[in-house]
């Protein structure tokens, strides 16, 4: 499974039950990345994917559980250190800048097995700059 | 924020009852004490009310607006609240604000403090939302903590949401004040996303009206580092000068030379000599200011 997440400059990823912040230039990367894979999420997540085409995306209160090798994993409001050994990449957007938290990232990627692969930005619609991450083990 | 809990009842309804403006219909008077708000504990901002806000329903609209309180006897800002929409969003960069001065004011340095300066003028509700300047009803003395740490997070969040959504934010900051104190505890934040109903937006938090490493006294703005129990911060002079931004003088403000500045290059600053220096202005050689 690749996971996919999105995060601010202090690793949050949701604040009282809802994301920290969305845009629709990274949505299309998304698609873009997990093209000709299923693509998992949550209700919660598939509601922002409304205007996607296609029927990659398959939407399931467990998904994480669901999601099989090789398959794409969009994770906004899980925990994903339960599923550390399912993962076989992590792709992490940073949306540079910082949103209240109080949901946070609970992998530690400063440390092995996770090694930074590739990083590159891309402008955004309400972000100046996203940067894309890219962990293996 | 010193001692324990904060053992003071403050009724906001007062506060709240200003905001008559703050929407069309009538204004409910929800009652919010600040003995539920616990003592600063490291974190910037603690939700309060479980995190849902005090808007009622005939407060909340999808027509953008913005209210800013009178000042009160003291000087002091009171409620603001809006309706966030794709309206009110500035299309243009902030502009100057050192013109005014809230209560409480110090222009004080602390090695400390990320910056130096202890105190910000800190938009209650920030300029990427509404884009007002230097509106006096709308800027609090603030410390960099409170202002980067703890309101700017739900700025940007809001600010996001509207931009990619084009839905409206009902967005209210209300200072919190201890009887005739001169500098906020905090400020109280609500936000609520309209046309959704608060599925994307929902929150109720304090804010802190703190910095880390140093002690306030909230009556007067007074500060000294943590420990040290006696005003020992690096204050500054400040006084308004008007510049020259094309020749980047600065004058006093009675030298007759600032009065033949040409409007577009006249600007008014209230601060420091200092700072006006480390920026590249030299002081007039008529006034020597």
């Amino acid at each position: 499974m690749v996971a996919i997440v999105c995060l601010d400059d202090k690793n949050g990823m949701c604040f009282n039950g809802r994301r920290q912040s969305r845009d629709v230039c990274l949505r299309s990367c998304v698609m873009d990345l997990a093209k000709g894979k299923r693509l998992w999420m949550s209700p919660y997540s598939a509601e922002q994917f409304a205007e996607a085409e296609g029927g990659q995306i398959c939407v399931s209160t467990s998904f994480l559980e669901e999601a099989g090798p090789g398959d794409y994993a969009f994770v906004e409001d899980r925990a994903l250190a339960p599923f550390a050994e399912k993962l076989e990449k992590l792709v992490v957007f940073r949306w540079n800048r910082v949103y209240p938290g109080d949901q946070y990232l609970d992998l530690d990627l400063t440390k092995g097995p996770w090694r930074k692969t590739e990083e590159r930005d891309f402008p955004g619609k309400s972000h100046e700059r996203i940067t894309m991450e890219v962990y293996t083990r | 924020m010193k001692g324990q809990i904060i053992s003071i009842m403050l009724v906001l309804a007062a506060l709240l009852v200003l905001a008559a403006g703050c929407a069309a219909g009538k204004v409910e008077e929800p009652l919010v004490t600040l003995e539920s708000i616990p003592e600063y504990s490291g974190e910037a901002y603690v939700a309060i009310n479980g995190n849902e806000p005090y808007f009622t329903q005939a407060e909340i609209t999808d027509e953008a607006y913005e209210m800013y309180s009178e000042l009160d006897a003291l000087g002091r800002c009171g409620v603001t609240c809006a309706s966030v929409g794709p309206e009110l969003i500035p299309t243009e960069d902030r502009g100057d604000i050192g013109s005014v001065k809230p209560t409480g004011w110090h222009t004080v340095k602390y090695d400390c403090v990320d910056g130096k300066y202890l105190y910000n003028r800190c938009h209650l509700i920030g300029y990427q939302l509404t884009g007002e300047n230097a509106n006096e009803r709308n800027l609090i003395t603030g410390t960099l903590y409170l202002n980067i740490e703890g309101m700017l997070p739900f700025e940007n969040m809001v600010a996001d949401y509207v931009e990619e959504t084009g839905n409206h934010v009902m967005y209210r900051v209300t200072p919190i004040y201890e009887g005739d104190d001169l500098v906020a505890r905090g400020v109280l934040m609500e936000g609520y996303s309209v046309e959704d109903e608060g599925d994307g937006i929902l929150y109720c938090v304090f804010a802190y009206n703190v910095q880390p490493g140093v002690e306030i006294d909230y009556a007067t703005g007074e500060s000294w580092l943590a420990g040290e129990g006696t005003s020992s911060g690096s204050e500054s002079s400040e006084f308004t000068y008007i510049l020259n931004t094309s020749s980047k003088k600065f004058h006093d403000s009675s030298c007759s030379g600032a009065a033949d500045i040409k409007e577009s290059n006249k600007e008014v600053f209230t601060g420091s000599r200092e700072d006006l220096i480390a920026q590249g202005y030299s002081p007039c050689g008529r006034c020597k200011p």
